[in-house]
């Protein structure tokens, strides 16, 4: 029991950590303009696929750079605050990659295979481009594609998505020094930090824009929860390090 | 590494990441998986019954990922206990992840469409024959490349990724799904899946289910749908994954630190001007729809 306390009371500062990156991630799956199923059939506007398995293929994306930059980083000396702004940048930067390539093409479907402008049912006028929305709707569907405003709300989601993962997998390595272990707490985390706000969403939004993105208040608090026990696991699980492996 | 190595092996890497990218996505179409799978599911029970394939196992990224994390385990076990050849080990590992592909497409079709019986849709021994082979055959592809390429990111003498080898695969595989899953199958859902309509809209909620059930002789089989989708939707999705593997380690391989990070910020803000571009050229030739009656303008 004395060890247990002794592990928090020594990682806190990796629990405070793991809660950022968990309220960074959910709060970024807000922002990517997912449409689910009806997406596929160009009967929605957004993305068409789910909203943790877009979040987390993007912020997974980004762990990867992560991981491999810290790697190099810890190569050349030890991991402190400003080596891990730097990773996170790099999580965050590769996830909005993979984030804008995936609704870049996606756009190609539904511009030259579809042949439907992208629009938005959300909003009459797009905040960002002042461009009319409603006419542009096909009858029968709300909206279908990504607009301006949906592409720049899903790159800041990636951003954030990535920022959050990158972060969550820094605080491990911090405690355990093993990529493995810490990478896949990572990825549970992540997926622990998509799903839960994916109830707010309720299969579809469009991005910052759209009415349902009031609601990450709630998204916040549960997560603020979830991260904060899924940090207290976290940090009480050794990497093989502490048992003398490589 | 010297710089031309490391960028030989990013090229080799967004190669294989291209051909993997259109087989995920042609293996979803001719399994009919993901999202446009929703409307095969419905058409029976809206009076269409129909001869595609209906293999919604689950979403593409879990799916792949499960793949992917299964061959590169079996390589990796192979490349440790009996130091076989990194190729052969690949190839073997890909493999069984086909072999588990198909225990799960076999299984999904016939529960589903057993599941159905009671709206005329039956179990098609000859469509399970003539797809369970072809799917089979691009899930192997699929897993070989992603494999393939995660071997060269965890090999200590080339990239050295610190992520162990079958997690790198289980992210790539994820990734190559969710981009499968958010480009090529729109082609299929919004395109293929309802030929009959009037091309230039997507679907209008009120024709949910009504599936094109007639190919150009006879019965449209889901052969027929990678057919078509292999013209556009499989080449665009590899060229999704193509690029997010090639851009993401070529500019973390020809730029160290900051640079790098910096150079990734620009590549976003090149993609998010040529999304505008895009937009203004979709809207200009397109046009608005007749058929809108509200009082903004376009």
């Amino acid at each position: 029991m004395i060890d247990i306390i002794t592990m928090l009371a020594t990682h806190w500062i990796s629990i405070i950590g793991i809660v950022i990156g968990g309220i960074c991630i959910a709060v970024g799956v807000h922002f990517v303009p997912v449409g689910g199923a009806p997406a596929a059939m160009a009967q929605a506007t957004g993305i068409g696929t789910g909203t943790v398995q877009l979040a987390a293929g993007s912020g997974l994306t980004g762990l990867l750079a992560a991981g491999y930059m810290y790697k190099t980083l810890s190569a050349a000396g030890a991991v402190g605050i400003s080596e891990v702004i730097l990773i996170c940048a790099t999580g965050a930067v590769g996830a909005m990659i993979m984030m804008t390539t995936t609704m870049i093409v996606g756009n190609w479907v539904y511009i030259y295979g579809v042949g439907v402008p992208p629009a938005s049912a959300k909003v009459e006028y797009d905040p960002i481009t002042k461009n009319s929305q409603a006419p542009y709707v096909a009858p029968g569907t709300v909206g279908q594609g990504m607009p301006t405003v949906c592409f720049v709300s899903g790159t800041i989601g990636g951003l954030l998505g990535g920022l959050g993962g990158s972060l969550v997998y820094c605080m491990l390595m911090w405690v355990n020094g093993d990529p493995a272990i810490s990478s896949i707490f990572a990825i549970g985390v992540f997926l622990v930090n998509a799903v839960l706000p994916s109830y707010n969403i309720q299969g579809t939004i469009e991005g910052f824009h759209d009415p349902k993105f009031k609601r990450v208040p709630k998204a916040i608090v549960a997560c603020f929860i979830a991260s904060l026990l899924c940090g207290i696991i976290a940090v009480m699980i050794p990497g093989t390090a502490m048992f003398g492996g490589i | 590494m010297e710089p031309a190595m490391g960028m030989g092996l990013v090229a080799l890497m967004g190669a294989a990441a291209t051909v993997a990218g259109c087989s995920e996505d042609l293996e979803s179409d001719i399994g009919s998986q993901s999202n446009p799978n929703s409307q095969v599911q419905l058409a029976a029970q809206v009076g269409y019954p129909h001869r595609i394939f209906n293999k919604a196992i689950s979403g593409e990224p879990p799916s792949n990922a499960m793949y992917c994390a299964v061959g590169a385990g079996v390589a990796m076990m192979l490349l440790n206990s009996v130091s076989t050849s990194p190729l052969l080990a690949i190839a073997v590992g890909a493999f069984v992840a086909a072999l588990l592909n198909g225990v799960f497409s076999t299984t999904a079709y016939m529960g589903r469409n057993a599941s159905q019986t009671r709206f005329n849709q039956y179990v098609y021994l000859d469509v399970l024959r003539n797809h369970v082979l072809g799917i089979m055959g691009h899930a192997y592809v699929t897993t070989f490349c992603i494999v393939g390429l995660s071997y060269v990111m965890w090999n200590q003498n080339l990239i050295g990724h610190p992520f162990p080898f079958p997690v790198i695969a289980m992210i790539w595989g994820l990734a190559v799904g969710a981009i499968g899953s958010s480009t090529g199958d729109v082609h299929y859902g919004a395109e293929r899946e309802f030929q009959d309509f009037k091309f230039g809209a997507g679907l209008n909620a009120a024709d949910s289910g009504n599936i094109t059930r007639y190919a150009e002789a006879g019965l449209r089989s889901s052969i027929d749908n990678a057919w078509f989708c292999s013209k556009f939707g499989g080449p665009v999705t590899g060229i999704a994954f193509g690029m997010t593997v090639f851009l993401d380690n070529w500019r973390s391989t020809a730029f160290q630190g900051w640079t790098a990070v910096v150079a990734g910020t620009i590549i976003v803000i090149l993609i998010i001007i040529y999304n505008r571009y895009l937009e203004l050229y979709a809207r200009k030739n397109y046009g608005p729809y007749p058929e809108y009656s509200g009082d903004v303008e376009a």
